[in-house]
């Protein structure tokens, strides 16, 4: 059980004098050294977190009202948000040593609001996998079970609120990677809708989808920060502009909820017997709270993986463009020509999934294959779009399992992509339209692993998102 | 055998736009600063680094595209064009591909033939890669990206010029078209605007198209033209012995004067366009555009057809004075103070733009005010100063006293002219005293040397003497008996 599971036990404890920032800070520290096998950091900031601790312990002294809403708050980033000074590599030997000129912009708020970072947290390489398996410092493991996979691609975040190193943490989900991880650790993962959270610093994987995600013991820690890193920002062109609401102000749902599940979700062959019982115990606590939950066809649900491996590799592909070896990061040493340095750099540099992502995102754009793939790609979003939206005019949520299954072993599916592929079939869903989903830690499965459940929203709708989260969190289970 | 063959050649203009900062980040998009000192974050493509599109260069787009009659898409879409080269900072140039800002429009240039209409295919927004430079040093090539996320524009015509007279005339018209709208300063040697030029060439009379080849890098307009010249033979050599032009991308070196091939179409680029995630449309309002067009400046065209019909000038002046926006707007500033339009045109065109050369200062800086130059026209008009005492002596002295009225300064160097006849009489009896044997021929009909008394008596008052009155005066005693 961690020992604090929410912002405001801690400064609760901080006001009363029961602790301070430094020791808190001190006590996280330890933890981290703790759980060092998991290999959930890729690098600790533990000077300086614990330095900015005294100064913020020094300013709460002299004064409990100058320190932001985030003062207590200690938090880890994944190593995909540009830090400014600081190194960020996407656990990619393409990067290593790379340090960034800036700040990412929700690092920058959390910063502005008093937040400590603790850390930057293990992941995929350039964020590309379902199990932290493909990261050049190692893989990071399950604190739930070590020879289990935490998920990805944000393994090392989720496993670092897991372990209680943090009490909250950063990551980006593209296709599920916050919410499978979220679901694999047994805690909250949210990934807002597309835009809401500026993008500027984070390093892009596929630009249309990406979206920085929270990992969090509660629900309303998950609000404050979302309310904190929201909003519109000059250097992100895709920011959403509409309003940013005291998410974290209202955190109490009135009324009850209409659900649809995709019923070919919970009859997907795919499916663990476990995952699929868990969902419908879930769906029978929240009828007899009086909310509506009704089954709906979805026909697509086979077609999104392929249509979001298209679309994101494309993009992939253009994105990692500028890892070439000529500015900054890894230049193979072998290189004596323009040509040779961008050869070998890139195959040196990068990881076997980062290559395959990328060889399959050229072949997909080439001239010749555009049309069959691209192209198509592009039109399946479109009909999963509508499809989502229609169903979100008639419900205010669509429930399905995070995952098919629970964490699986190490190594058991690194042979075998598509499998691995396969795993992100519920969450790809929401990034393919852009809007807000969160992963709720809803019991154990019967093997002891954790299991999470997905809530959907409309776009922008955050706010009934989270307050019908918490409504669960508190009131259902 | 070249006049059995017409060419064909189509333009991709590219014109640097001069924004005061990139097309997408705040960096300085002005020439000529130190090697990679106008870079950031975002223009060497760090990791973690968006766009942000730079409206202005939107409104630059507009502009040029309203002026050139071009349909302007109020929603146009940003594109990624991927390749890799080590002046393309993030492996791909943002670019429009699919839609495009404006669309169709054409321009006039003049030709040997007269005037002839260029239609053009649209015109896109884009980013300039940085530089590379290639023979600075022995072992490496270096690179300079203070130019990389410059905005450009790219003008791409139809198929419609047909010799390297009218390449040259389309460039000339581009270039004082964009520097009348204020938005580029349209220098070649700077390389703010460069174009690729697409030629081919067919037999008279011939109506398809025949393979094109592109050459690239062409500069400035002496190697556009040599560059066309050359391909132009090299193409219909081609023909004449049977084969067939190869469609290729060529690069034209001004050493040898020759275009060798750089990639021919089975090895071409596929750059793999595709939609910008990173940039929303770009979305002009009909508000926008509205207040765009009334802004617009008169275009060169349109004021040559002023100053034409409106003040009655040769054709010859037009040209000159509309060469530029500034010369043009100085000329119709002046035009308000004098009714003399002919002499204002003369005085610009052989003292005021000569002088501003000479001085190397935009006709902005020239020191005289319009009001002094149109007393300036003034006297020389009624006569009270001679037209060569007015530029020789009065010109000068005014742009060292700009302050002082040209009456003052004639006064001063005592050069106003006098139909005093007595005081001209003395002048006139002295002439003929002093040439009795050119009085003789005269009176015996040798009239022609009229000219001749008229101009000793101009010597003898230093200028002052009134030419008409002179004129009479001395007719008038010549022929006295």
């Amino acid at each position: 059980m961690p020992k604090y599971t929410s912002l405001s036990q801690i400064q609760t404890a901080l006001h009363q004098g029961d602790t301070t920032l430094a020791a808190i800070v001190a006590y996280y520290l330890t933890q981290i050294e703790a759980a060092q096998a998991l290999n959930a950091y890729v690098e600790v900031f533990a000077e300086e977190a614990l330095q900015r601790a005294h100064a913020l312990d020094a300013r709460f002294r002299d004064d409990p009202a100058a320190v932001g809403p985030l003062f207590g708050m200690v938090i880890s980033i994944k190593d995909v948000l540009c830090y400014a000074e600081h190194e960020v590599t996407a656990g990619s030997r393409m990067l290593a040593g790379f340090r960034s000129l800036f700040s990412a912009t929700a690092v920058e708020r959390l910063l502005a609001a008093d937040a400590i970072i603790i850390g930057r947290t293990n992941c995929d390489e350039f964020a590309m996998g379902s199990s932290n398996e493909n990261s050049c410092y190692g893989p990071v493991k399950n604190a739930a079970d070590p020879t289990k996979v935490p998920g990805g691609s944000s393994g090392g975040a989720a496993v670092s609120v897991q372990a209680d190193t943090c009490l909250a943490a950063l990551g980006t989900d593209t296709g599920g990677s916050v919410r499978q991880p979220a679901a694999f650790c047994g805690v909250i993962g949210f990934k807002p809708s597309y835009g809401r959270i500026s993008r500027h610093g984070l390093l892009a994987y596929g630009s249309s989808f990406d979206q920085v995600g929270i990992f969090a013991h509660s629900i309303a820690d998950t609000a404050l920060l979302l309310e904190i890193m929201a909003g519109p920002d000059a250097f992100d062109s895709t920011a959403g502009t509409s309003p940013v609401e005291a998410y974290s102000q209202h955190l109490q749902f009135a009324g009850k909820a209409k659900i649809a599940y995709l019923a070919p979700a919970l009859h997907h062959e795919g499916l663990d017997e476990g995952v699929r019982a868990a969902a419908l115990a879930f769906i029978d606590q929240l009828r007899a709270k009086g909310h509506t939950v009704e089954p709906i066809d979805f026909d697509y649900l086979d077609y999104i993986i392929p249509a979001y491996y298209v679309l994101t590799t494309a993009e992939a592909s253009s994105n990692l463009a500028r890892y070439d070896g000529v500015r900054y990061g890894y230049r193979s040493p072998a290189a004596t020509s323009l040509d040779a340095t961008y050869k070998k750099s890139r195959t040196e540099g990068f990881g076997a999934e980062v290559k395959r992502r990328i060889m399959l995102g050229t072949f997909v754009l080439s001239a010749g294959y555009y049309d069959a793939y691209y192209t198509k790609a592009q039109q399946v979003r479109r009909l999963i779009f509508d499809k989502t939206r229609a169903i979100l005019s008639d419900f205010d949520f669509i429930l399905m399992p995070a995952a098919p299954t629970t964490a699986w072993a190490l190594g058991e599916k690194t042979d075998n992509p598509v499998a691995m592929y396969l795993a992100d079939i519920f969450t790809v869903q929401a990034n393919m339209v852009g809007m807000p989903a969160i992963s709720l830690p809803v019991t154990q499965h019967p093997n002891g692993l954790p299991i999470g459940l997905q809530l959907m929203a409309n776009q922008w709708q955050e706010q009934r998102l989270l307050a019908f989260s918490n409504e669960v969190m508190l009131n259902i289970l | 055998m070249s006049s059995n063959y017409e060419t064909i050649i189509g333009l991709e203009i590219h014109v640097q736009l001069a924004t005061h900062s990139k097309a997408f980040c705040g960096d300085d998009a002005r020439f000529g600063g130190a090697p990679n000192t106008q870079v950031s974050a975002i223009s060497l493509g760090h990791p973690g680094t968006l766009p942000r599109l730079n409206r202005r260069q939107v409104e630059f787009a507009a502009r040029l595209g309203l002026a050139l009659d071009c349909a302007i898409n109020l929603v146009s879409t940003f594109d990624r064009k991927n390749y890799f080269y080590a002046d393309l900072p993030k492996g791909y140039q943002i670019t429009q591909d699919r839609q495009p800002i404006c669309v169709g429009g054409h321009i006039k240039i003049d030709t040997a033939e007269g005037t002839k209409t260029i239609c053009l295919h649209h015109i896109h927004m884009e980013e300039d890669a940085g530089k590379s430079m290639h023979d600075a040093d022995p072992h490496h090539s270096l690179i300079d990206l203070n130019r990389a996320g410059v905005p450009l524009l790219e003008i791409v015509t139809e198929p419609d010029l047909r010799s390297a007279d009218e390449v040259d005339a389309l460039m000339s018209a581009m270039r004082q078209l964009v520097r009348y709208l204020d938005i580029s300063d349209g220098n070649m040697e700077e390389g703010s605007m460069r174009c690729d030029c697409n030629v081919s060439v067919r037999k008279q009379g011939d109506t398809h198209l025949n393979n094109r080849c592109e050459i690239k890098n062409v500069n400035s307009m002496r190697f556009a033209r040599r560059a066309i010249e050359y391909e132009v033979q090299r193409q219909i050599g081609i023909m004449e012995a049977g084969g067939t032009v190869k469609q290729q991308t060529l690069n034209f070196d001004p050493e040898t004067g020759i275009t060798t091939p750089l990639r021919s179409k089975e090895d071409a680029h596929d750059y793999r366009y595709f939609p910008e995630p990173d940039l929303p449309p770009v979305v002009i309002t009909p508000q926008q555009l509205e207040q765009i067009r009334t802004e617009l400046p008169p275009l060169p065209w349109a004021l040559r057809a002023r100053l034409r019909t409106q003040y009655a000038l040769p054709e010859y002046d037009t040209q000159l004075l509309t060469e530029e926006k500034a010369v043009a707007q100085f000329f119709l500033a002046l035009a308000q103070c004098t009714t003399q339009y002919k002499a204002a045109a003369n005085l610009m065109i052989n003292k005021i733009l000569p002088w501003c050369q000479e001085q190397k200062v935009a006709i902005e800086q020239f020191p005289v005010a319009h009001a002094a130059l149109a007393s300036f026209i003034e006297l020389i008009d009624t006569g009270q100063v001679s037209n060569s005492n007015a530029y020789q002596r009065i010109f000068p002295q005014l742009i060292e006293q700009p302050e002082r009225t040209p009456l003052a300064i004639a006064q001063d160097l005592n050069l106003l002219q006098t139909a005093d006849e007595d005081f001209l009489e003395s002048i006139v009896d002295a002439v003929i005293a002093k040439n009795p044997d050119k009085v003789a021929a005269y009176r015996k009909g040798k009239k022609g040397l009229l000219g001749f008394f008229v101009g000793e008596v101009m010597r003898q008052s230093k200028g002052k003497a009134e030419p008409k009155t002179t004129n009479a005066l001395l007719i008038k005693l010549l022929e006295k008996q």
